[in-house]
């Protein structure tokens, strides 16, 4: 079957058996490291202590083969705060193990695993900006999402909301500071790319230092856009206050993809069991949703290579017009859609389903010719070929090692994609692949966004066809929820969903009320864009800015 | 077809001596008056609707369409909207240099019509070395692109006008030496002489244009004009998605208008040499007095030509474009000029 996936040597890993994870193998492996296990409805927790973190991570990594820190969650109790690193391995996501690192009240501190794993750099900096918990041995801890001169920690407990955060301009950082040039480095310009600047997609600002044309150091400034998602969803009901936040994340056309994150953390949290019915119409759904957010995607590198709206970007906006007209009809909605509820979806297809059948698969007809056209005016053209290949170049290593996910890595060559590796929804039923590129360049990224698209037309004809022939008395969209729901206290759960973006995932922790009491997104933009300043040193600007554009992140998602 | 230059026209039409000189230098200035507006005209033409017209074909889309028959009075608004916005004058800038370099882009352009015969009589003077004189200046406009971006006191300007001379040395010498390669078959700069020298038919019903004559230096002259003009793949000094605007990054109201204008003008001017050197000029079907109608649709084609490889050809990086332009672009057009001369000299 297509959905096979090319096993990998796994006979070195320490804890791997035929049905899954053996944690007390792993625990061996780390000895006296572990202190306490706790059980997390995704994966075992192993608690450690907090001056010990990078010794059992690098043991976890090199012996155990976790390569893949999908999140950090940084969190306050009564008693203590608490860092999680959600661990998982690239080869199978199923294999999963946090590890959890508590530390004291009063001082809260523990070692950085930011030399383990390179993208624990910001992850770290986010749990240090939003939560105060101090990362020793952190190349760069500071704030990442909030401004340099904030006032305490907005997710601590102690934080008052109604103290002023009032800044004289003066206390701000200066951004033209840098400007001066140095005695020993005056070849050097310092140039402030965003975050009001055509290429940065959205409120990015880029800090450069340039040699020339040329990059010499770049470092991404991000927190323009932070609406403090995490915490609105931690004031929401799990039941209905929730679900129209993530589509807001990547506001962009992936709002389905990005619903499902919840869903399926939310479900699995509460075991709830969603119809087969249901899953169908999500799995559709969600894929219309991929081929819009990838046309988007396509359409706005062009406009970065090309220069200005230029045709390719209009056509692809023409063609992502059809798919959102589709959506518009399935749930009501063009851009916030709100359509999934935990247990399934919020209403069957629209009726007549026949003309909803024909309008969709219209769009799928059409679509081998639109892509062939694409072909023929992005891949094709020897300027942008020499524009893309081999520049940007992510190598599949340093992929990994910055967590980056979906696209990107798949343009690495890392085959990782959750709907086949997790799988959910309806996906393992289906006749589809996963697709990669081996390039790691611009090119490849692109590319693999556009060979995506065949492959979401290919799931959605499949779950049109089931769709048309499913019993009329058996059309269950929705599974019996209780109304309000309360999952039992203190459940922990880490579950993630293959966004438009890559792996996009949910931390929730219930304290037994109506409302989370940790709702940690991971983002998978957040991790993309950490990959952007290894992708662009030495290349020149237009390089990067392409890069930028490969890498498709929406700030929205990345400062939630 | 060969008629008076201009202002010898003018000064017999409203009846004075055209022998004298203060009578010359007056109907000299009305001349140049004339062929500026007419410019001008076309500039208002193709900047506030023919090129947003002519992106929207490409682009699937329909543009102004509201304004008047055919969006047209967008024209009038557009200028209104423009020239009413406040000057915003940046803390910094080095001030005479600033101001200037609007002028300066938008009028050597203009002051190469002063050669260029439009046909039907519309000629302002035509000195024998009226080639050389309109890639003369031409190339002043670099002049203003320096100044605007080095006066302007930001780094997306500086980068701009930078990549702007970098980009015009290395195109304008393709140009100029493929434009040598038509001069070998007339003999002469001057522009009549060249025009005249296309009158001929070359094949059949074909004339013979030096386009076809010698169609392997009219692509290479029309893809060093791209650059030359600043069009993609060679838009590289503006480049909005990478430095902002480049050299214009900083400029608003009348002086982004005469920086835009400029970029029109100089758009126009390049089809302009395109006609006359390659296209024959005023030359076309109909009776001699339909000249300026065959001169202006060579030079709007030739735009057209511009805005077809901007909406449809991606942006080449500033080291490509060098690459390009030394390595490439000037080895053929020494080949190009080389082979020229020793088929014309064996021939004739």
């Amino acid at each position: 079957m297509s959905l096979e996936k090319p096993t990998p040597d796994t006979a070195a890993e320490v804890g791997v058996t035929e049905d899954g994870l053996d944690y007390d193998a792993l625990a061996d492996l780390l000895g006296g490291h572990v202190l306490d296990r706790e059980e997390h409805v995704n994966a075992e927790g192993f608690v450690i202590r907090p001056d010990e973190v990078q010794a059992v991570l690098s043991t976890l990594k090199n012996e155990a083969g976790f390569d893949h820190c999908a999140c950090v969650t940084a969190q306050e109790y009564d008693d203590r705060y608490e860092s999680i690193y959600h661990l998982r391995k690239f080869d199978d996501p199923t294999q999963e193990l946090s590890v959890i690192v508590p530390s004291p009240k009063d001082d809260p501190h523990n070692e950085s695993a930011a030399r383990v794993y390179s993208t624990a750099d910001w992850h770290e900096r986010e749990a240090y900006d939003l939560v105060g918990i101090n990362y020793d041995d952190h190349p760069d801890l500071r704030r990442i999402l909030l401004p340099e001169t904030w006032q305490g920690h907005p997710l601590s407990q102690d934080f008052n909301q109604d103290q002023p955060q009032i800044v004289t301009l003066r206390e701000n950082a200066n951004p033209l500071e840098a400007d001066h040039r140095s005695e020993d480095d005056s070849d050097t310009m310092f140039v402030n790319i965003g975050p009001h600047h055509p290429a940065t997609h959205g409120v990015l600002h880029v800090k450069t230092v340039l040699d020339g044309e040329q990059i010499a150091d770049l470092e991404p400034d991000i927190g323009y856009l932070h609406r403090c998602e995490e915490q609105m969803c931690q004031q929401g009901t799990y039941r209905h206050q929730i679900m129209p936040y993530p589509d807001r994340w990547d506001y962009v056309s992936a709002g389905i993809l990005n619903e499902w994150a919840y869903a399926r953390a939310a479900e699995d949290l509460a075991d709830i069991e969603v119809p087969e019915y249901a899953q169908v119409i999500r799995t559709m759904s969600a894929e219309l949703c991929r081929i819009a957010a990838h046309m988007l995607a396509l359409g706005t590198f062009a406009l970065d290579v090309f220069g200005d709206f230029t045709a390719i970007f209009q056509y692809a906006f023409r063609d992502r017009e059809v798919v959102q007209n589709i959506l518009e009809d399935l749930t009501g909605q063009r851009l916030m859609f709100n359509y999934l509820r935990l247990g399934g979806v919020a209403w069957d297809l629209p009726e007549p389903r026949e003309e909803f059948f024909e309008k969709t698969r219209d769009f799928l007809d059409d679509l081998p010719h639109k892509l062939e056209e694409y072909h023929d005016l992005i891949t094709g053209n020897e300027i942008f070929q020499m524009r893309c290949v081999d520049t940007g170049v992510l190598s599949p290593e340093e992929a990994k090692q910055y967590g980056a996910t979906g696209p990107v890595a798949r343009g690495s060559g890392v085959d990782y994609d959750l709907r086949r590796d997790d799988p959910y929804g309806y996906y393992d039923e289906l006749d589809w692949n996963v697709v990669t590129e081996e390039g790691g360049d611009n090119f490849s990224r692109v590319l693999v966004r556009m060979r995506e698209v065949e492959e979401s037309a290919r799931i959605i004809e499949q779950c049109i066809d089931l769709l048309e022939q499913w019993p009329e008395d058996e059309r269950e969209i929705q599974a019996n929820v209780p109304r309000t729901l309360r999952p039992d206290p203190d459940t922990e759960i880490y579950r993630a969903v293959e966004g438009a973006k890559g792996e996009l995932g949910i931390y929730i922790r219930s304290d037994g009320t109506d409302k989370p009491a940790r709702f940690k997104i991971r983002s998978p933009c957040f991790s993309n864009l950490q990959t952007l300043p290894e992708m662009s040193q030495g290349e020149y600007v237009p390089d990067m800015v392409a890069s930028l554009g490969s890498l498709d992140i929406v700030l929205g998602e990345v400062d939630r | 077809m060969q008629s008076a230059p201009l202002p010898e026209t003018l000064a017999n039409l409203v009846g004075l001596d055209p022998n004298s000189t203060p009578v010359m230098i007056l109907m000299s200035l009305v001349g140049a008056a004339l062929i500026g507006t007419l410019m001008m005209t076309n500039t208002a033409l193709a900047g506030p609707w023919a090129k947003r017209k002519i992106t929207a074909a490409f682009t699937d889309r329909i543009a102004v369409n509201r304004i008047g028959p055919y969006g047209l009075f967008i024209i009038v608004a557009d200028a209104v909207r423009l020239l009413s916005k406040e000057l915003i004058v940046p803390d910094g800038v080095d001030r005479p240099a600033w101001d200037l370099a609007p002028l300066v882009i938008a009028s050597t352009a203009l002051l190469g019509f002063a050669v260029v015969p439009m046909g039907s009589g519309i000629h302002l003077a035509d000195p024998e070395v009226g080639l050389a004189y309109v890639f003369a200046t031409a190339s002043m406009a670099s002049v203003g692109l320096v100044m605007a971006g080095y006066a302007s006191n930001n780094k997306y300007s500086f980068l701009g006008g930078l990549r702007a001379v970098a980009q015009n040395v290395a195109y304008e010498i393709p140009l100029i030496l493929t434009g040598a390669s038509v001069v070998i078959f007339t003999g002469s700069l001057q522009m009549s002489e060249i025009v005249a020298a296309q009158q001929q038919t070359l094949i059949g019903p074909l004339p013979s244009w030096y386009a076809f004559v010698n169609p392997f230096a009219f692509v290479l002259f029309m893809i060093a004009n791209l650059a030359e003009v600043g069009r993609n793949p060679f838009d590289i000094p503006e480049a909005p998605t990478e430095i902002v605007a480049g050299y214009q990054t900083e400029y608003s109201s009348v002086y982004f208008v005469l920086v835009y204008l400029g970029e029109f003008i100089h758009i126009f001017l390049g089809g302009a040499i395109i006609a006359t050197i390659f296209l024959g000029g005023p030359a076309g079907p109909g009776p001699a007095s339909l000249g300026i109608v065959w001169f202006f649709i060579k030079i709007w084609g030739v735009f057209l030509f511009t805005q077809w490889a901007r909406s449809a050809v991606p942006r080449v990086r500033i080291d490509q474009l060098i690459e390009i332009g030394w390595k490439g672009m000037l080895v053929l057009s020494l080949a190009n000029l080389l082979l020229t001369a020793v088929i014309v000299g064996v021939i004739a």
